[in-house]
């Protein structure tokens, strides 16, 4: 979706004008039951998995919130890299494990969050919930079906918390995005919406064991690599998919109010054919909602020219989210609009290259520049994290939670088998 | 009793605020570290941030040496403990002329950390005062009450009284 500075600006203001009109009334709302504040300090947390992700969430946790007792990641290395992350943060250091099991018994937590490679989800967050423990787990829900429902069922029998890590739902824009625009249909039908995530790479980390004897077996992955990059390999992962559309097509569910009924796909591993990897390089997914309503997903790691953004075509206005930061709304008609769009699905470089914002993308820096609406990405992890620890203390209800998660998760997995097969694919 | 009803149903409605008042700053602290109902974490209180913050005036140096000195857990124990207890006396309306002189002695200790000298809006505060604030005016309230001994109108204090009159009735027959 390539824009020009004029067409953002524009399109920008649309969007703070729709969603200004919808009254904040949730405040007073809640002010209105007089009731006093409840007994407790921050939360006792135990942090599972610390790779990139779990240390993105390690650092947006608020002292204030939460009390992180414990770390436990079986890579020595990472937790030297949580302990900097902690001292970043002013929290005092906490203890290291590398059994998760051992952390639970040693140490008094009450919730975990759990940053782990997919295929460990259900059983950890499983385990630490019939331990008592609330669980704030990282996106994807589970590897496959079978994993989501033990997880859902677990939350239910044991009456702990569950959330899933989709950060867009405590992101404001996505927020503001739902209840400005779309509950209010502002867009008119929605029947088509553009989910994509385009980036130019291998999606291979490179890294050095913590030792010249570290051995990775003991916790089932045969080198180093496989630990490292685990997203690549079927067994531990679900690929491009999981890590990426399930966040896309948990905010379509939200949108549409419902879960994709079937799936179509295709794929393959087209670009890195010499490298040690296994799921799709690139994918395009079908995703058939009820009432004749399409999201289509693409993601490919070949081109990084759309990088990521979420449209909503409705028939009365399109809504486009981009990188997590940025909003714009288009209304049917408005003629700027509709050249940028043509320009845009044709591709052409000009506007492109006229457009600032572009550059700056293209040259890594992150897609908050300073003409966006200043909302940082990682506030949304921040208040994530702080409003599930809200929830372990006074009740205040998760904006995902399982039921939501696994909509997504049984849409993604049968998404993969969809491509497998390059054919169509009913969703249970 | 000369007062009217509707003087005693004031001064009793007045003791009963001003008690709630005490109880609640009381059980606040009692409670904390807690969170808001809205999710919010409202942390340890300790008498140190109104010392250092709020403290003004001519004996602000000595409060801000109070809030750095080893007592300081003590004073709080103390500061939390005294509004609960007054808050407790008035509202129930038992030994309340005791809890009277505590509001007084807590309150003018409050004056007295910040007695509003500049004028101006300070940090915190709703309004903007000169020598006159809220402390001040509660104080002057229980001062009221304490002179109208509220405690005879209604309250605990009706039992022990009674009791005392009947075991007196008792002694003279």
């Amino acid at each position: 979706m390539n824009l020009t500075p004029e067409e953002q600006e524009l399109g920008r203001r649309n969007f703070l004008k729709a969603v200004a009109t919808t009254p904040a009334l949730a405040a007073l709302g809640a002010a209105a039951a007089a009731r006093g504040p409840v007994r407790g300090g921050p939360v006792r947390v135990g942090y599972i998995g610390l790779g990139g992700q779990g240390r993105v969430l390690l650092g947006e946790t608020e002292p204030a919130f939460a009390q992180v007792r414990a770390l436990c990641d079986v890579n020595p290395s990472r937790l030297k890299k949580a302990d900097d992350v902690m001292a970043k943060v002013g929290a005092p250091p906490a203890k290291h494990y590398d059994d998760w099991k051992a952390m639970l018994q040693k140490e008094d937590l009450e919730a975990v969050v759990i940053a782990l490679p997919l295929w460990m989800h259900a059983e950890v967050a499983a385990g630490c919930m019939e331990a008592g423990k609330h669980v704030l787990c990282e996106k994807m829900m589970a590897w496959d079906p079978e994993g989501c429902r033990r997880m859902l069922e677990t939350a239910k029998k044991t009456g702990r918390l569950l959330e899933i890590g989709y950060q867009r739902n405590y992101n404001p824009i996505y927020q503001a995005a739902y209840d400005g625009i779309i509950k209010q249909g502002v867009l008119g039908d929605v029947f088509h919406a553009r989910l994509l995530w385009h980036r130019n790479g291998p999606w291979r980390r490179k890294e050095d064991p913590p030792s010249p004897d570290f051995d990775p077996s003991r916790w089932g992955y045969p080198t180093f690599d496989h630990l490292i990059n685990w997203r690549l390999y079927w067994k531990y992962s679900q690929g491009l998919l999981a890590e990426l559309a399930s966040h896309q097509v948990n905010v379509a569910n939200w949108f549409f109010g419902a879960t994709p009924a079937a799936v179509l796909g295709s794929g393959g591993v087209y670009r890195w054919t010499n490298e040690a990897r296994e799921v799709p390089d690139h994918v395009y997914v079908v995703f058939e909602y009820p009432q004749g309503r399409t999201a289509v997903f693409t993601s490919i790691e070949s081109n990084a020219y759309d990088h990521y953004y979420e449209a909503y075509f409705g028939t009365k206005g399109s809504l486009i989210l981009r990188g997590e930061t940025e909003a714009y709304l288009f209304s049917e008609g408005d003629e700027k609009k509709a050249t940028s769009l043509e320009v845009s699905a044709k591709g052409a470089g000009p506007v492109t290259e006229a457009s600032e914002s572009r550059v700056a993308d293209a040259a890594g820096r992150a897609a908050s520049g300073s003409r966006n609406q200043g909302v940082d990405r990682l506030l949304a992890y921040r208040s994530e994290v702080s409003e599930f620890c809200a929830a372990v203390r006074v009740g205040k209800p998760l904006r995902c939670g399982p039921e939501k998660a696994m909509g997504s998760a049984l849409a993604c997995i049968a998404a993969n088998q969809a491509m497998e097969k390059k054919s169509r694919i009913t969703i249970a | 009793m000369t007062e009217s009803r509707l003087q005693q149903v004031a001064l009793v409605v007045l003791r009963t605020l001003v008690g709630w008042h005490f109880l609640y700053e009381g059980y606040y602290k009692a409670i904390a570290p807690a969170w808001s109902r809205e999710g919010v974490p409202l942390g340890r209180w300790s008498s140190a941030g109104y010392l250092k913050g709020a403290a003004a005036g001519p004996f602000a140096g000595l409060f801000h040496r109070l809030a750095d000195s080893p007592w300081l857990d003590k004073i709080d124990l103390l500061v939390m403990i005294g509004l609960l207890l007054v808050g407790l006396s008035l509202v129930l309306g038992l030994f309340t002329q005791a809890g009277c002189v505590g509001a007084m002695l807590l309150l003018g200790m409050f004056y007295l950390s910040a007695i509003p000298t500049s004028g101006a809006a300070q940090a915190g505060a709703e309004g903007a005062y000169l020598i006159v604030n809220k402390n001040m005016i509660e104080a002057a309230a229980v001062l009221a009450l304490f002179a109208f001994r509220t405690g005879r109108i209604a309250g605990l204090d009706l039992l022990l009284t009674r009791r005392v009159a009947v075991r007196t009735e008792a002694v003279a027959s």
